[in-house]
């Protein structure tokens, strides 16, 4: 690679800024690795372009406000859709749903909370299994209550009870600690869009060890008033 | 950094062990081999890895009299660059040495800086002065491909100018920063 030929084309430049092609980007450094006043120029070079970026980065926090932005077009982001025309009414909207949640939808679950009501029940006794269980009869959405009677045996200190609706999916899953001499649990059953049908309880102990065995299960039939 | 002529003298210089002779040769091709490698590989690990091998090959290279051409000095650190970091390529990340009995030698750390006793801040200071004596302009331009590394034809666009106003200006930049230490 000429000498002159380097310095005239700004080789030093075109390699910093990464405008050679492989080819030109080794013939060039096969050149100044051999030529001291190449090598000082593209080292001063490397030199400067590193310190700018330290420099430029603390300007960038005091790039001065009247630079006419029209000479820089805007870099696309995240953000840019967010335009007042968009974001105000968005805005607006949201502030309506906070609103209405607050004035009216927290104020009326807050008073079906605390105000007392009746449920309906059913006791199931697991070890009784048969067609024909108990029917308990709810509103749609409406919770109920289940008596689980458990006989008592000493052996497991808690057991776990699967409730299965009327298609055999689990439904949920309750940990029933045992207590000496209470053989009946009130489980309060939280209210859900349920299909009417034959409804299966099922319990299994569960030993210290963590091992746990069926110890019996029930079934309740389920009506759902219209 | 003296530049210093690579001839015979400083060949035997470097191969009887002589410390300023090494730390010469460590800091001059250490930087540029730092420059070389910024553009290849990621990881500063993975540039001194390369780094530290292509230099211990050179020295077993020296002690095994294979240097015949001291004026060509340069170009074989930078053969033997290129055939290090082929290796790289090929076998990953850890590379090991030729040698395993030689003793890995700890070269000088070098910078880029061009001119040895500088200290940092003092190349700092020099650049902000040139950089405050460009137009506001011109400082988002290089700030934009620098800093920001975006691509160089799209802030070329942006700004109205064409490559050529872009090496103009990085060339005016690196002379004047040149310039200031006498050269």
């Amino acid at each position: 690679m000429d000498h002159e030929e380097v310095v005239r084309s700004k080789m030093t430049e075109r390699y910093l800024l990464g405008e050679l092609d492989p080819d030109a980007r080794d013939e060039f450094e096969g050149h100044f690795f051999d030529c001291p006043d190449c090598a000082l120029d593209v080292r001063a070079g490397a030199l400067f372009v590193e310190q700018s970026k330290v420099v430029l980065a603390e300007k960038a926090q005091s790039v001065s406000a009247d630079m006419p932005v029209a000479a820089i077009a805007p870099k696309p982001g995240w953000f840019t859709w967010l335009r007042p025309a968009v974001a105000v009414p968005l805005m607006a909207l949201l502030l309506a749903v906070i609103g209405y949640q607050n004035l009216v939808t927290y104020p009326r679950l807050q008073l079906a909370l605390n105000s007392p009501h009746l449920l309906p029940w059913v006791s199931v006794n697991v070890g009784t299994w048969g067609s024909g269980g108990p029917v308990i009869s709810a509103r749609p959405g409406q919770g109920f209550l289940l008596f689980v009677r458990i006989p008592p045996d000493g052996v497991y200190p808690h057991y776990i009870a699967d409730l299965y609706n009327p298609s055999g999916k689990q439904e949920w899953s309750l940990t029933i600690p045992a207590s000496p001499g209470q053989d009946q649990w009130p489980v309060q059953v939280p209210g859900a869009d349920r299909a009417a049908g034959s409804y299966i309880l099922v319990v299994r102990g569960v030993t210290a060890a963590g091992e746990s065995k069926e110890v019996g299960r029930t079934s309740f039939e389920l009506q759902v008033l219209k | 950094m003296q530049f210093q002529p690579f001839d015979g003298s400083y060949l035997e210089r470097l191969r009887a062990g002589d410390y300023r002779a090494q730390e010469h040769f460590g800091a001059y091709f250490g930087a540029l081999i730092q420059i070389k490698l910024r553009s290849r590989l990621k990881s500063r690990e993975a540039i001194e890895d390369v780094r530290q091998e292509t230099f211990t090959r050179f020295f077993v290279a020296l002690r095994d009299g294979r240097i015949r051409q001291p004026e060509r000095l340069g170009s074989y650190v930078n053969s033997m660059c290129n055939n290090v970091l082929l290796e790289h390529y090929r076998k990953g990340a850890r590379l090991d040495s030729l040698d395993d009995e030689e003793e890995p030698q700890d070269f000088p750390d070098t910078g880029i800086d061009p001119f040895g006793a500088l200290a940092a801040k003092e190349t700092e200071k020099r650049v902000r002065e040139i950089l405050e004596q460009l137009s506001e302009r011109d400082r988002r331009l290089l700030r934009e491909v620098f800093l920001e590394e975006r691509d160089k034809d799209e802030v070329c666009r942006d700004f109205g100018v064409d490559r050529d106003f872009l090496r103009v200006l990085l060339f005016r930049a690196k002379q004047s920063f040149k310039k200031r230490y006498g050269r």
